[in-house]
C-alpha cells in the first residue's frame, strides 16, 4: 500500500510550491496522454491499420513530452531556488511583502475577516500592531515574518520556475515534437502504403480530425499523373 | 552530501546565474507573492501561452516543412492551419473546463481540510495538522495550513475528476469551438476571395 500522506506531502505547496505544481501538472499530462491514446484506440472513424501506428505513436509522443517537460522544469526550479537562497533578506522587503499580504485579505472580493487580519498582525508584528515606525523601518517585525518571507521567496521562485517550464514545455516544445514527429511518421507510412497519401500530416494524433468534413484536402487533389489515372479509372466517371 | 551542497553553492556563478540573481533580487517581493499560487494559476498561464504561441508554431513548422521539402501540393501547409485552429480550440476549451474543475476541487478540499484539521483524535488531523494548530488560538497559521492542504488534495483530486471530464466535457466543447473557428476562418477566406475576384 503506497504511503498517501507522503505522496500528498510532495504535492503540498507550503513545503515546495514549485515541485507541487510540477508533480500535479505532470500527473495531469500523464492522464491526458492516456486518455488521448485510448481515444485513438477506441475511435470508430479510425481504421485498424491506422490504429497500429496511431496508438504507439501517441504513447511515445506522450512519454517524450512528459519526460522532457519534467526534467527541464525540475532543473529550472532547482536553478532558480539556488539563486533565491543567495538573496539577502532585508526588513524593508519583508515589510513590503507582509503589508501586501494583509492588504490582499483586507481588500479582497470576499467579506473582510477582521479576526483573521488581526491574527496575521499578531503573527508578523510584535504587539500585533502595524505602527508608523514599523511602516518605515520594520522595527517590530517578528522572526516569524522574516521566516515567512524567506520561505515565500523560495516557494515563489519555485512557482516561477514551474510557470516557465509549463509555458516552454507545453506551449513551445509539445507542438514542435507533435508536428515534426507527425510529419515523419506519416511520410514513413506513405512509403509503405501509398493509399494513405491523402491524409493530413499535422493532426496526426487526434482521431477527431479523421472524421469526414475535417479533412480539408478531401476535394483538393493536385493534378498529378497518379491522380489523373485514378480519376479516369474511378466508377464515378460518366462518359 | 553537505560538502557537495556547499560546493554547488560556491559554483553558482556565471552569466545565467548572475542574470537570475539580478532578476530575483529586483523583483523579490513580487516573486515571493507567487508562493501561494495553485494549479489554477498554472493552468491559466500555461493555456494562455498555448492558445497564442502553439498555433503560431504549428503554422511556422508547416511553412518550414513545405519549403524545406519543396512540397508542391501544399498539403503540410494546409493541414498545419487546421492543426493551428485545433490547438487554439483545445487550449481555450481545456482552460474553461480545467480551471472550473480545479477551482471547485480546491475550494471543496480547503473547506474540508479546515473542518477536519481540528477534529480531535482523528488520523487525518494528525497528518494534516501535526503541530496541533487551532483556529481559536492561531487562526492565520491554521488557515494557511488548511489552504495548503486544500490546494494539494484539491489539485490531486481534480486530476482524477478530469479523467472523466476529458471525455465528457472537453472533447465536445473543443469540437464545438473548433467548428466555430473553422467556419469563421473559411467564411473570411471566401469573402476575401470574392473581394479579390470582384
Amino acid at each position: 500500500m503506497p504511503d498517501f500522506s507522503k505522496i500528498l506531502e510532495s504535492c503540498n505547496p507550503s513545503k515546495n510550491a514549485g515541485k507541487a505544481l510540477l508533480v500535479l501538472n505532470a500527473a495531469g499530462m500523464i492522464f491526458a496522454a492516456i486518455s488521448n491514446t485510448c481515444a485513438a484506440a477506441v475511435d470508430k472513424n479510425t481504421s485498424k491499420e491506422d490504429k497500429k501506428f496511431l496508438v504507439p505513436a501517441g504513447a511515445v509522443t506522450g512519454v517524450a513530452n512528459i519526460g522532457i517537460y519534467y526534467l527541464m522544469t525540475s532543473k529550472i526550479i532547482k536553478f532558480l531556488q539556488r539563486a533565491a537562497e543567495k538573496i539577502e533578506i532585508k526588513d524593508e522587503n519583508v515589510l513590503k511583502f507582509i503589508k501586501k499580504k494583509i492588504d490582499k485579505k483586507s481588500k479582497g472580493l470576499f467579506k473582510k475577516d477582521d479576526k483573521y487580519i488581526q491574527s496575521m498582525k499578531d503573527t508578523f508584528f510584535e504587539g500585533g500592531k502595524l505602527t508608523d515606525a514599523a511602516i518605515f523601518e520594520g522595527k517590530n517585525l517578528t522572526d516569524a515574518a522574516r521566516l515567512d518571507y524567506k520561505n515565500s521567496l523560495k516557494a515563489g521562485t519555485g512557482v516561477l520556475g514551474a510557470f516557465i517550464g509549463a509555458v516552454v514545455g507545453c506551449a513551445v516544445l509539445t507542438p514542435i515534437i507533435r508536428d515534426v514527429s507527425a510529419y515523419f511518421v506519416q511520410k514513413h507510412r506513405e512509403k509503405e502504403n501509398p493509399s494513405l497519401e491523402e491524409k493530413p500530416y499535422m493532426p496526426y494524433f487526434d482521431p477527431s480530425h479523421l472524421k469526414p468534413g475535417q479533412l480539408i484536402r478531401a476535394n483538393k487533389k493536385p493534378l498529378t499523373m497518379k491522380n489523373y489515372m485514378a480519376f479516369t479509372n474511378s466508377n464515378n466517371l460518366k462518359v | 552530501m553537505r560538502i557537495n551542497s556547499i560546493r554547488q553553492q560556491q559554483n553558482f556563478k556565471g552569466g545565467a546565474a548572475d542574470t537570475a540573481l539580478n532578476f530575483i533580487s529586483k523583483h523579490q517581493v513580487g516573486i515571493a507573492g507567487l508562493a501561494g499560487a495553485s494549479v489554477v494559476a498554472q493552468k491559466i498561464v500555461m493555456s494562455s501561452a498555448e492558445a497564442v504561441v502553439s498555433p503560431a508554431i504549428d503554422i511556422g513548422i508547416g511553412e518550414v516543412i513545405t519549403k524545406a521539402t519543396n512540397e508542391k501540393d501544399n498539403r503540410t501547409r494546409q493541414s498545419s492551419k487546421t492543426q493551428a485552429i485545433r490547438t487554439h480550440a483545445q487550449a481555450v476549451g481545456g482552460t474553461i473546463t480545467g480551471v472550473a474543475i480545479r477551482a471547485l476541487c480546491i475550494f471543496a478540499s480547503t473547506l474540508l481540510m479546515s473542518k477536519l484539521g481540528e477534529k480531535a483524535g482523528s488520523k487525518i488531523a494528525d497528518i494534516i495538522n501535526p503541530e496541533k494548530l487551532s483556529s481559536a488560538q492561531n487562526l492565520y497559521k491554521y488557515k494557511e495550513n488548511a489552504e495548503a492542504w486544500g490546494k494539494s488534495i484539491g489539485g490531486a483530486s481534480a486530476i482524477l475528476v478530469m479523467m472523466f471530464t476529458n471525455f465528457l466535457l472537453d472533447i465536445p466543447l473543443v469540437n464545438y469551438i473548433n467548428k466555430k473557428i473553422t467556419n469563421l476562418v473559411s467564411k473570411n477566406t471566401s469573402n476575401d476571395k470574392e473581394v479579390k475576384n470582384a
